[in-house]
């Protein structure tokens, strides 16, 4: 089953700020939620394992993020896939914007994601809120970063 | 099923430590949940902490004008006792209603709040009465207790003991059950309590259990249906999903609160 997401959040750094952090490793990592281990295998592909806890099931997934579509610094692609073993799969993406503003830099995002499997079999009434719940957390989580000069 | 380790402690000082203590514990209540989770392997503890050992934790009792219910305390029970049926019969009737007489006789009140699946059915009793969650270490505000869809306030080492719930001077309780789960894709506690009227949303928040403020305002105005009867609910933060668009569940929610409403003033 397929999800489509979208939202927005002020940052109060330059955009070339906020465009820096959105491609630092370090920084995904600790925004990703349940993000355990990212590993750069080239500028633009990391090797992650994630672990998502929703109610009573907890599973970890392993796979890949990528970043592409560039065009710096104004927008790009953020796109996840991975492997939840017996659970099933999950995967998505994200176009992000990011444009000035008077007190910073406005983000700009759509996301969509998509899973299957198990997961997905017991998951109808769970899982469109928790893909939106992941994906709130991600961009809340990088603005907070951002905004407490970390990046 | 992983292989996992289980512990029934005698108290609940034990239960504590347990999960304080051991690698990646989980509680077991009623198991309803929990256990067809791992059947599916869809989660893999260390060890399971069984609760049904602790002395104490069903019990039934008046408390002030209200009533404690422990939270080990199974739906069935609730639903078939005298003195719930008395104090707050919408509870009674609302327990009645969970799932079928298999859950009702295993599944627990602790295990449902701690749970907070959006679509149970206790949150919107704790929440719609305003009662207080009562864990090993505090007592917490159901507004407090659930913080988001599968989120509770709780620690991971803490407990659900119990619910204060305070008497309402009428309530009432109605959900539309997805025919298959028997959850609700849509219900409504309306409670007129002594500061006010609360009206608590199940089934259909994308973030849980929620309270309905403009209902509850209009019904503190005057407890009537006609008070409602031009009210909207905005889809925005409503669930879609196969079961139902968020359009069609709000227009579900403001029939369900209606229902609650007629059940209140009967
Ligand atoms: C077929 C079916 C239909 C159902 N229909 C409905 C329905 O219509 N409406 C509805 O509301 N519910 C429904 N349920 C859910 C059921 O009512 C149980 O309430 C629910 O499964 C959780 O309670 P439990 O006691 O079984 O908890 P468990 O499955 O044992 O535990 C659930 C979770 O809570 C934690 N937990 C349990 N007790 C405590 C505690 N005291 N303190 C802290 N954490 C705790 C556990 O660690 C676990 O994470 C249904 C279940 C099934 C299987």
């Amino acid at each position: 089953m397929a999800l489509e997401m979208s939202g927005s959040y002020e940052l109060p750094v330059t955009r070339e700020k906020a465009w820096e952090a959105l491609n630092d490793a370090e920084i995904l990592k600790r925004c990703i939620p349940g993000c355990e281990e990212l590993e750069k295998a080239s500028d633009t592909e990391m090797k992650a394992v994630v672990v998502s806890k929703i109610g009573p099931v907890k599973a970890k997934f392993r796979g890949t993020v990528t970043l592409s579509d560039f065009n710096a610094p104004e927008s790009y692609r953020i796109s996840g896939e991975g492997d939840g073993g017996i659970a099933g799969f999950a995967k998505g993406g994200a176009l992000v914007e990011l444009t000035s503003s008077e007190t910073g830099t406005t983000l700009v995002y759509k996301a969509e994601a998509q899973i299957g499997g198990k997961l997905a079999q017991l998951g109808q009434r769970l899982v469109a809120g928790t893909a939106k719940k992941i994906a709130d957390e991600f961009f809340k989580n990088f603005a907070e970063a951002v905004a407490s000069g970390d990046a | 099923m992983y292989a996992f380790d289980y512990q029934r402690p005698s108290a609940l000082d034990e239960a504590v430590a347990l999960l304080r203590d051991l690698d990646e514990p989980k509680v077991l209540a009623g198991g309803q949940t929990l256990l067809p989770t791992l059947k599916q392997r869809l989660a893999q503890p260390g060890s399971l902490v069984d609760l049904s050992r602790i002395p104490g934790l069903s019990g039934i009792e008046r408390r002030g004008e209200g009533l404690f219910i422990g939270a080990m305390a199974r739906h069935a029970q609730v639903a078939t006792s005298p003195l719930v049926q008395e104090v707050i019969p919408a509870l009674a009737e609302l327990a009645g209603m969970i799932g079928d007489p298999a859950v009702r006789n295993r599944g627990t009140l602790g295990g449902s709040i701690a749970n907070n699946d959006p679509t149970a059915d206790y949150p919107a009793a704790c929440l719609g009465l305003g009662a207080s969650i009562v864990t090993n270490a505090r007592t917490l505000v159901a507004d407090d207790f659930f913080t988001g869809l599968f989120e509770t306030a709780l620690g991971e080492d803490e407990l659900v003991v119990g619910v204060e719930f305070p008497a309402p001077a009428r309530a009432g309780y109605a959900k539309f059950r997805n025919p298959a789960s028997r959850y609700a894709m849509a219900g409504a506690f309306v409670a007129q309590m002594a500061d006010g009227v609360r009206v608590a949303i199940t089934g259909a928040g994308q973030g849980g259990v929620f309270r309905w403020a403009e209902a509850e305002e209009a019904l503190h105005a005057d407890f009537r249906p006609e008070s409602i009867a031009e009210l909207t609910l905005d889809a925005s933060d409503i669930m879609s999903d196969l079961h139902g668009s968020a359009d069609y569940r709000a227009q579900l929610v403001k029939v369900m609160t209606l229902r609650a409403l007629v059940a209140a003033l009967r």
